[in-house]
């Protein structure tokens, strides 16, 4: 083995042992007595996970940073997905907002925002969608106008997962002409605690409020919040959900994996349901399944040695973002499938597996329309990756 | 009754179902019960209409749409299945004066006419005055009065939320037995593909109505073709689901043959297009689609459930060995 592989191999079997040691065992999505954190409690878990060695694994260190490349950063996800643990509280934070802030925010900036995010002291939300701009993003109308040096802010975004818990909007909004389409918006980074700020929590179908209605009514932006170049927010916004569909929860891929085999640890305790996980035709799903979580593998993966080779993300994400949104969408609907035939009445593991598979179910329909939809990405595979022409 | 009765009860069942989605699942019977609708199949002597399958197929297509919060597929077999041993009780479901429920899960023990054990998943068990559920032997089962010293019910967790699913504890309860509900739990899975091929046309119409009027790049979502396409894809799967069901329907009770096989291609068809067509509902309403409000999630969750029961895999591999049996019809 070289000297690089076996390295490699300590960094993950100590990051292994770690969580092994240290997930509480409660917040395991396989456990019956399963309870979520608290948003106190996954602050201070998230906050050790990035003491650990778990976030901003590839970020400088001037920043509060590991300041090791993102081959690390793929095998400490790894670790992450292989483990039925709780999502993170700040992933727009650290997974949208923190890569463009390093790009193209100021030095000054990347220093007062990026400790604050590993750190859990400032969670982010994206406010990009609005209204009558979903899909047609370029069509936003939410505007700043300059106040001196500094701006404020009018209008409404939609949409916003988890604006109710962050103190950040990473905020796309009109500083141009409505004509000017996608050559008039900015990107800034605006406080939502202030009374310009109006936060109406939106229930969702799986039960649950996640995402909100965030209204502006002359919000301020200081002067020191605004990111990157004013009216080139566009650009910065396509980069951002280049990372949001190419390498946004890295870890997927596993994690899939990490349900799948929970799904069949299970199936294998029921006399019932573990016939009907080698009933021939089922057989076959399950392994489809497989097949496209290998693939998911292997599509991470390349990327991230792409990326490590100095290339960029660009429609690729789209690949990538579209196929697990499909199996997942599959996988979830099997899962719920076999586990309606299970014994009666069934084991604490059996229930604890229906229930989450039902909101892993319900959930699953919300991946095809967030981070642009099946059809947008579609529309960009063939677009920016096949180069269609658009007349003959 | 005209010429159409399949017509004319439709149009009675959605005007019923529209209020009766109002209502608790008590209100809702007594709400159907007043329109006859709980009666279709069951004979005239308990007070219905003794009308074909067809028939009841197109009320529960109408109140699984509307969402109505009542077993409508078990009512109307049960009465038809309890009216000649047990009027009083099918009379009793025909009116609509109590709610009854089929377990789907689980069976008793029947010892001398009192059972025990734990059942469950059975709809709105918490609402329902009667429950039938299978016993240890094959194709037989009881009906069990819930209100019967012994029996305690309590809620489960499922997925469909007006019919909040009941797990029910019997312990040396008495109980009637039933001797033979194969037929009636294959007819339950019949009008269940019907319920859910309902829930999606309602779904796929209200998708429709949302894009042509919803506008994105200057114009409406319905001038994109790549969504009248898809659009277009979910009416084809509707459209082949419902002639499958319709087969099978027209067939039940003659050639028992011919009928086990065009059950499996309903099942398997209505199966697999329910759902897909109320989640390609969801996708095409956008962010939208995913809110709790707008309520295309309730008819996803019951059809999801319906398609589990239907098992379009079981459904395909037994056609798979009867293909031969297939082609000599
Ligand atoms: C759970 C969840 C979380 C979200 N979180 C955030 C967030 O944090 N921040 C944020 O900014 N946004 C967020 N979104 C919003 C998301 O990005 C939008 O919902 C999405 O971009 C679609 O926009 P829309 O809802 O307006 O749907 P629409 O754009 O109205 O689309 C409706 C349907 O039409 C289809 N369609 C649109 N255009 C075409 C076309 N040209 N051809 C064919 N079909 C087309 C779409 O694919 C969709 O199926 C979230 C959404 C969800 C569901």
């Amino acid at each position: 083995m070289s000297a690089v592989a076996t390295d490699t191999e300590a960094y993950r079997a100590r990051h292994r042992a770690w969580l092994a040691a240290n997930l509480p065992a409660r917040w395991r999505a396989d456990n019956p007595d399963y309870q979520g954190p608290t948003l106190d409690e996954a602050k201070e878990w998230e906050a050790e996970l990035h003491r650990q060695g778990f976030w901003g694994v590839a970020w400088p260190r001037d920043y509060g940073g590991h300041g090791l490349t993102l081959r690390e950063h793929l095998v400490a996800n790894q670790e992450i997905g292989r483990l039925p643990m709780p999502e993170s509280f700040n992933s727009i934070g650290k997974e949208l907002a923190g890569p463009i802030i390093l790009a193209i925010a100021t030095e000054e900036q990347k220093k007062r925002y990026i400790p604050a995010i590993l750190e859990m002291r400032e969670i982010w939300c994206q406010g990009f969608s609005e209204p009558e701009a979903g899909s047609d993003l370029a069509g936003l109308r939410t505007r700043a106008v300059r106040d001196g040096a500094a701006w404020r802010v009018t209008g409404q975004k939609i949409w916003t997962s988890g604006a109710h818990r962050a103190q950040r909007c990473l905020l796309l909004a009109r500083t141009g002409s409505m004509e000017s389409r996608h050559r008039g918006l900015s990107l800034f980074a605006l406080k939502l605690d202030q009374p310009g700020v109006t936060i109406k929590p939106i229930r969702q179908m799986d039960g649950n409020a996640e995402f909100n209605e965030v209204f502006f009514d002359n919000a301020l932006v200081e002067p020191e919040d605004a990111l990157g170049e004013q009216e080139r927010g566009w650009a910065a916004a396509v980069r951002v959900l280049e990372v949001e569909r190419g390498t946004n929860r890295i870890y997927r891929a596993w994690r899939l994996e990490e349900e799948l085999r929970h799904l069949l640890t299970v199936c294998r305790t029921d006399p019932a349901l573990a016939r009907i996980i080698e009933n021939p035709h089922m057989v076959q799903r399950i392994a489809a399944v497989q097949v496209d979580i290998e693939v998911h593998k292997r599509m991470i993966e390349g990327v991230v040695e792409d990326l490590c080779a100095g290339a960029s993300i660009g429609g690729r994400g789209s690949l990538i973002k579209q196929h697990w949104s499909d199996y997942h969408q599959r996988q979830a609907a099997l899962a719920v499938e076999i586990l309606e035939r299970a014994s009666y009445p069934p084991s604490p593991a059996v229930a604890r597996a229906q229930q989450r598979f039902r909101t892993v179910y319900l959930r699953s329909r919300a991946e095809t329309i967030y981070a642009g939809t099946t059809q947008i990405q579609l529309g960009i595979i063939a677009d920016r990756i096949l180069k269609l022409p658009r007349e003959g | 009754m005209s010429d159409d009765p399949i017509r004319e009860i439709a149009e009675t069942a959605t005007r019923a179902a529209a209020i009766a989605a109002g209502l608790d699942a008590a209100g809702a019977a007594r709400r159907l019960g007043e329109d006859g609708l709980l009666g279709v199949l069951a004979p005239e002597s308990v007070g219905g209409l003794g009308l074909p399958l067809s028939v009841a197929a197109a009320v529960v297509a109408a109140t699984e749409a509307a969402l109505v919060p009542l077993p409508v597929a078990e009512a109307v077999l049960a009465a038809r299945l309890l009216a000649e041993r047990h009027p009083e009780v099918a009379a009793a479901i025909v009116a609509g004066e109590g709610v009854v429920t089929v377990a789907t899960a689980g069976a008793f023990t029947d010892e001398d006419g009192r059972c025990s054990g734990t059942v469950g998943r059975a709809p709105a068990g918490l609402a329902a005055r009667w429950l039938i559920a299978r016993t240890g032997n094959a194709g037989a089962a009881v009906l069990l009065d819930l209100r019967a010293e012994g029996v305690t019910i309590e809620e489960e967790r499922g997925l469909d939320l007006e019919r909040p699913p009941a797990r029910i504890v019997a312990r040396d309860a008495v109980a009637t037995p039933l001797h033979d509900i194969a037929g009636f739990e294959a007819d339950l899975l019949l009008l269940r593909a019907a319920g859910a091929l309902g829930a999606a046309e309602h779904c796929l119409d209200r998708t429709i109505g949302h894009v042509s009027n919803r506008r994105q790049f200057g114009k409406p979502l319905v001038a994109f073709q790549g969504l009248r396409f898809e659009l277009a894809r979910q009416k084809l799967s509707l459209e082949g689901a419902r002639a499958a069901l319709a087969h099978a329907l027209s067939l039940a009770g003659q050639d028992p043959r011919a009928e086990g096989i065009a059950r499996l291609v309903a099942r398997s068809a209505c199966g697999d297009a329910a759902p897909a067509i109320i989640e390609a509902a969801i996708q095409l309403h956008g962010g939208m689609g995913f809110t709790w409000d707008l309520g295309l999630h309730r008819q996803l969750r019951r059809a999801r459930e319906a398609a589990a029961a239907l098992d379009a895999v079981a459904a395909r591999a037994a056609l798979a060995e009867r293909l031969e049996q297939a082609w000599a019809a």
